[in-house]
């Protein structure tokens, strides 16, 4: 009966494939990736299908939700920003909808894998670095120098600015990956203090449970929504290098 | 932001080690000089990353 708070983590493989010694099994993580696509991309088109000028409940959901990207993106980028629409959408969509689908009991939580969000915030810091150079050429290294340093701090500045630019991708990675893994962590120790408890002592644990449940949906909320901010805010260095001052907070 | 300070803090240790074991045999030194320079890259990381907070989608002031 003894489990360890880690064990929902664990992945068995369930088809074992493989295609040049590259392991591609089917697991549950792989699984419950295919059922957020499909509900995602679901819920969108079932939304967009109908198109009328007053929404129905399905409709003004996605209007809100693409109202509220839409506003993430233009605090943090501004108006250009908008050309990464379809991809900041998309991964904030796949991201909640990973975080939400892992709090059903029984279900996975793929972002608790640090191999698919270190993936994703690859995928954002590479972007973002290609953006740079392809819009600014070699002139995007001056973003190791922050306006307004004094030449004999040169020696010292441009080293601290490579190791936080080198960072970034980690910290994004990392955020994610930790808020939901320690998150369910909690909730596989609450859980099996009630089941060890017995009902006399065992419904406090339980309701904390329950009440820890409730705050992870918070936590799935804003975890999609601050590697979202994040993601823009790493385009928009990108896009406008040093330029921040247009939109200045 | 927490996880700002710890990521500089392992590439800035790590690029340390890095340098004192393939490049310049200097071992503690480069992983020493490393790891201030990781502190002091992940603090302006969390200041930073605290700075470009975008203001609530319902803030007036905002849309102009």
């Amino acid at each position: 009966m003894e489990e360890s708070p880690l064990h929902p983590f664990e992945l068995h493989n369930y088809i074992p494939l493989s295609i040049g010694g590259l392991d591609i099994s089917i697991n549950k993580a792989v699984i419950l990736m295919w059922v957020v696509v499909a509900l995602a991309a679901g819920l969108m088109v079932m939304a967009g299908s109908s198109r009328k000028l007053v929404p129905g409940k399905l409709q003004s959901l996605a209007e809100m939700l693409v109202d509220f990207i839409r506003n993430i993106i233009l605090d943090t980028m501004g108006k250009d920003g908008m050309r990464f629409f379809p991809l900041i959408a998309s991964l904030f969509l796949f991201i909640l909808f990973c975080n939400l689908l892992g709090l059903i009991p029984g279900s996975y939580t793929v972002t608790s894998q640090i191999v698919v969000t270190a993936v994703f915030a690859c995928l954002v810091y590479g972007l973002s670095l290609a953006m740079g150079f392809l819009l600014h050429g070699a002139k995007f290294l001056g973003i190791l120098v922050p306006p307004g340093t004094p030449g004999w701090l040169l020696p010292l500045m441009i080293p601290i600015e490579l190791i936080s630019q080198l960072a970034r991708p980690i910290s994004l990675a990392v955020r994610l990956f930790a808020n939901m893994t320690a998150g369910h962590v909690i909730l596989g120790v609450l859980f099996g203090l009630a089941i060890s408890g017995g009902v006399m002592i065992g419904w406090l644990p339980f309701v904390f449970t329950i009440a820890m449940n409730g705050l992870e949906v918070g936590i799935a909320f804003i975890q999609a929504y601050i590697f979202t901010v994040l993601t823009c805010v790493y385009l928009g260095d990108a896009f406008h290098l040093h330029g921040h001052d247009d939109h200045a907070h | 932001m927490g996880t700002d300070l710890l990521a500089a803090l392992i590439v800035g240790g790590g690029l340390g080690w890095l340098a004192d074991t393939y490049l310049l045999d200097s071992t503690p030194w480069g992983m020493v000089i490393g790891l201030v320079l990781g502190v002091v890259a992940g603090i302006r990381n969390a200041y930073r990353a605290a700075n470009a907070w975008p203001s609530q989608p319902e803030d007036p002031e905002r849309k102009g």
